[in-house]
């Protein structure tokens, strides 16, 4: 079920009436969430419910056995059993063709006549999120950094909760767990706040990111043409606001609904356009994603205390498997190898050539941040490195006679709503929406959500996926 | 911060603003109609699976979908046929998808459009794809997608501003289309298409009928001519052996599960018609497809009854005519054996 879908406004008015309805006490209620949050993902496809049953009984049982075993043998060994379930419907689903496929022209390449037909298997929805929510479970539990979820009701409900189950925030146990051990009733002020993230949301998901951006994105990514410098750069800022406005939409509504039933989730973007460099970028973007890898996969490979050379290549593998994270495929790795290689410059240059930032060179550095950051773009949006590769060529003034696809208007308006974009980011980087909102009159920040609602109303949307569902 | 106060005002704003925006449309002429999308044909295509032998498929492109009137379908032959045609779109890969993904042996009237039906068999071809988006969505459609179709259907029939086609006419009034109809030069020196309204109306059972103004503004008709005049110009020739080959193929497995396939070639008239007589001579692909298929075929100009009928904007009959053809066709197929009165079965 999508968020930008009538379905989803049903299914949360008859969720939202069961929750705060006097008919059920607190377990009745989160019970009724899980059956919900199962509706929620059945609606999609119903057999793919069973995984998370899988991996939510896994991890439950692992969790159980971590809390009270001593024998480290022992405890690694059930760490392992949550892992290779986890990791091994990932690499099924997810992998098993890019695997198969990289395997046959590892054969072919080597001389061995091998030839493999494609699994026909269905990616589900968000089971990256999923399985990393219920892996960071065990692996806290291994480390003895959590509590073990009080029941199995609680433990399911954080494995499932509808609002951030398919894209996230990727949430850790101990941060929503604890929330359900007590009843939760949002305040009318949290309800009325979570209704307008959910607003926020929805507006940059259908009016920004599917009707102002998407159309060029894809019409440039899809053209299969060499092109102009203008149009080169125009479909990569486009697909630049896309993803932000798709995603960060996605999870700003995923915080609004969760702040309606009165259940706090942490934030998952801080205004990333405007980071000053690359450390501070993804302390912004994808917060939850960042800082899994950060706990779960930089710090174990050693992170910065076992010396430069190894503090480097802890960095390289972390992004590298963040690229790969996103999707199976090359183009993912190479995207995030240049944000692990854009990283180990950054600390190479705050060794060497250190300087102050200041609010005159801030903007500057934080442009240029940006406009690294559209070049890693191509490759996560190009399906071929052949398009991305043409896709460099003219942005880097390369194909000088490249072909002029877009029309005037599709490249004013996309300079224009990116433009706006990035300006938003550096005036709001060090503040939040909340701060602003509070020092703004109450019938402005009324007549601002009569506006992106009535343009939400009038987009209409034509019920687009959310690209990170894929993920 | 006084959230209770701003949330207020935004609703009044809000249901202000929707209510003026809805009667500024009526107040333009609009009327509510339902959009012709992938979820109503995915919801008459679901119907092919529990289709019988006695049951009626149409397939094709926007003649045959204008052109037969379900009601008029059903009272003639007492059954309501299944609508499957798709403007803009060769029948090839629909009729692919009913002959290798279900069991169906019943009828198939398949409208033949040479510009479309010959058009290519090219996956990313407009013709091919529009239809096949329409098939691979049928075939992925999920439960929630069912459920929103289900919900949108009572909004689409009640209010004007829903109003987002797929087909993306002119004047559609979404978001999306007030932007794209904003056009500053002509940067690519690329053709122009011209303004390309709606000039149907569609139901829930996929009937479409060609709206009043179509017929009684000329003006109007003469701004689809032109879009027709465009596709004209602006179409990649014909490829005959490829799409014949596709068809032929599937008509074979449909024969030999002893289904009924017919063909029947539906009026057009002006600038397209003498366009189609130059472009698609009827000798070598209409005869040469009856010919290659063996199955019963209706060409309109070969009865008296329809040869003189008139498109309005070229292409397709006006509601009225529409029903007329359809009630002449049926009884030409009747006279012919080739369809049945299950009234009287």
């Amino acid at each position: 079920m999508l968020f930008n879908s009538l379905s989803f406004v049903v299914f949360l008015v008859i969720v939202l009436a069961l929750y705060y309805s006097k008919l059920f006490n607190w377990n009745s209620k989160k019970r009724m969430l899980l059956l919900s949050s199962y509706i929620f993902y059945g609606l999609w496809n119903p057999p793919l419910v069973i995984l998370l049953w899988i991996s939510t009984v896994i991890d439950w049982i692992t969790g159980k056995k971590l809390a009270v075993e001593e024998n480290q043998r022992k405890r690694v060994l059930w760490l392992l059993l949550s892992m290779s379930v986890n990791l091994g419907f990932l690499f099924f689903f997810k992998y098993g063709n890019f695997l198969l496929e990289n395997f046959t022209l590892l054969m072919n390449a080597v001389g061995v006549d091998y030839h493999s037909r494609p699994m026909d298997i269905i990616l589900p929805m968000g089971i990256s999120f999923y399985t990393f929510q219920t892996m960071s479970y065990t692996i806290d539990m291994y480390n003895r950094t959590s509590e073990r979820a009080r029941t199995f009701l609680d433990f399911a409900l954080y494995v499932t909760f509808f609002p951030q189950l398919v894209a996230g925030p990727i949430v850790r146990a101990q941060d929503l767990v604890s929330q359900f051990y007590e009843e939760k009733r949002a305040t009318i002020n949290q309800f009325i706040w979570g209704l307008f993230l959910v607003t926020i949301g929805l507006f940059q998901k259908v009016v920004l990111a599917d009707t102002l951006l998407s159309d060029t994105a894809d019409t440039i990514y899809g053209s299969g043409k060499v092109l102009n410098f203008l149009d080169a750069w125009t479909g990569t800022l486009a697909f630049s606001g896309q993803i932000f406005f798709d995603f960060a939409g996605y999870s700003t509504c995923a915080i609004g609904i969760s702040l309606m039933l009165g259940i706090t989730l942490t934030e998952n973007f801080n205004y990333p356009y405007a980071s000053l460099g690359f450390s501070d970028l993804w302390k912004r973007w994808h917060i939850s994603l960042s800082s899994w890898l950060r706990d779960y996969l930089y710090i174990p490979l050693g992170g910065n205390r076992k010396g430069i050379t190894r503090m480097y290549a802890a960095l390289m593998i972390t992004m590298l498997l963040g690229g790969l994270w996103h999707g199976a495929a090359w183009t993912f790795i190479v995207w995030g190898g240049l944000h692990g290689t854009y990283l180990i410059l950054e600390r190479l240059q705050r060794k060497y050539i250190p300087f102050k930032i200041t609010k005159w060179n801030g903007m500057f550095l934080a442009f240029t941040t940006f406009t690294c950051v559209n070049f890693t773009w191509v490759f996560f949006r190009a399906r071929e490195f052949s398009t991305a590769k043409n896709m460099l060529m003219s942005m880097l003034f390369m194909n000088s006679d490249g072909e002029k696809i877009l029309q005037t208007f599709d490249i004013i308006k996309i300079l224009v709503v990116v433009s706006i974009l990035f300006l938003c980011h550096w005036f709001m980087r060090n503040t939040s929406m909340k701060e602003v909102s509070t020092k703004i009159a109450p019938w402005v920040l009324g007549v601002v959500w009569a506006i992106l609602f009535f343009l939400i109303v009038i987009a209409q949307g034509s019920g687009e996926q959310f690209i990170y569902f894929q993920f | 911060m006084n959230l209770k106060k701003s949330l207020l005002i935004a609703f009044v704003i809000s249901a202000i603003s929707i209510t003026a925006w809805e009667f500024y449309w009526r107040s333009q002429g609009y009327y509510p109609t339902l959009n012709d999308e992938k979820a109503l044909w995915a919801m008459h295509r679901a119907d092919v699976e529990t289709a019988t032998k006695e049951d009626y498929v149409i397939l094709g492109s926007s003649r045959a979908y204008f052109d037969i009137q379900i009601k008029e379908f059903e009272e003639s032959t007492g059954k309501k046929p299944i609508q499957l045609s798709s403007t803009g779109s060769s029948p090839l890969p629909t009729f692919h998808d009913i002959v290798n993904n279900t069991s169906f042996n019943g009828t198939i009237i398949m409208g033949i459009t040479p510009g479309l039906f010959f058009s290519t068999t090219f996956p990313e071809a407009s013709p091919w794809k529009r239809p096949q988006s329409k098939v691979d969505y049928f075939q992925k459609r999920t439960y929630a997608q069912r459920i929103n179709y289900e919900l949108s259907i009572p909004l689409q029939q009640n209010l004007v501003f829903m109003s987002a086609d797929e087909e993306e006419w002119t004047d559609d009034i979404d978001l999306k289309s007030f932007i794209r109809n904003i056009q500053i030069g002509n940067r690519n020196g690329g053709p122009t298409m011209p303004p390309f309204y709606s000039f149907g109306d569609v139901t829930l059972d996929r009937n479409m009928s060609m709206t009043s103004r179509t017929v009684s503004d000329t003006a109007f008709a003469n701004s689809i001519t032109r879009v027709w005049g465009y596709f004209g110009k602006n179409s990649p020739p014909p490829d005959k052996k490829a799409t014949m080959a596709f068809f032929m193929e599937d008509l074979k497995k449909f024969k030999a599960r002893n289904g009924t396939l017919l063909l029947i070639r539906c009026p057009s008239s002006g600038g397209v018609r003498m366009g189609e007589n130059m472009v698609f001579p009827r000798k070598y692909f209409w005869k040469d497809l009856v010919k290659q298929a063996g199955v019963k075929s209706y060409h309109f100009e070969d009865y008296e009854q329809l040869k003189n009928l008139k498109c309005p904007e070229w292409s397709h009959l006006s509601a009225t005519d529409a029903k007329y053809f359809t009630q002449e066709l049926l009884k030409i197929m009747k006279a012919d054996g080739a369809i049945l009165n299950s009234k009287t079965k």
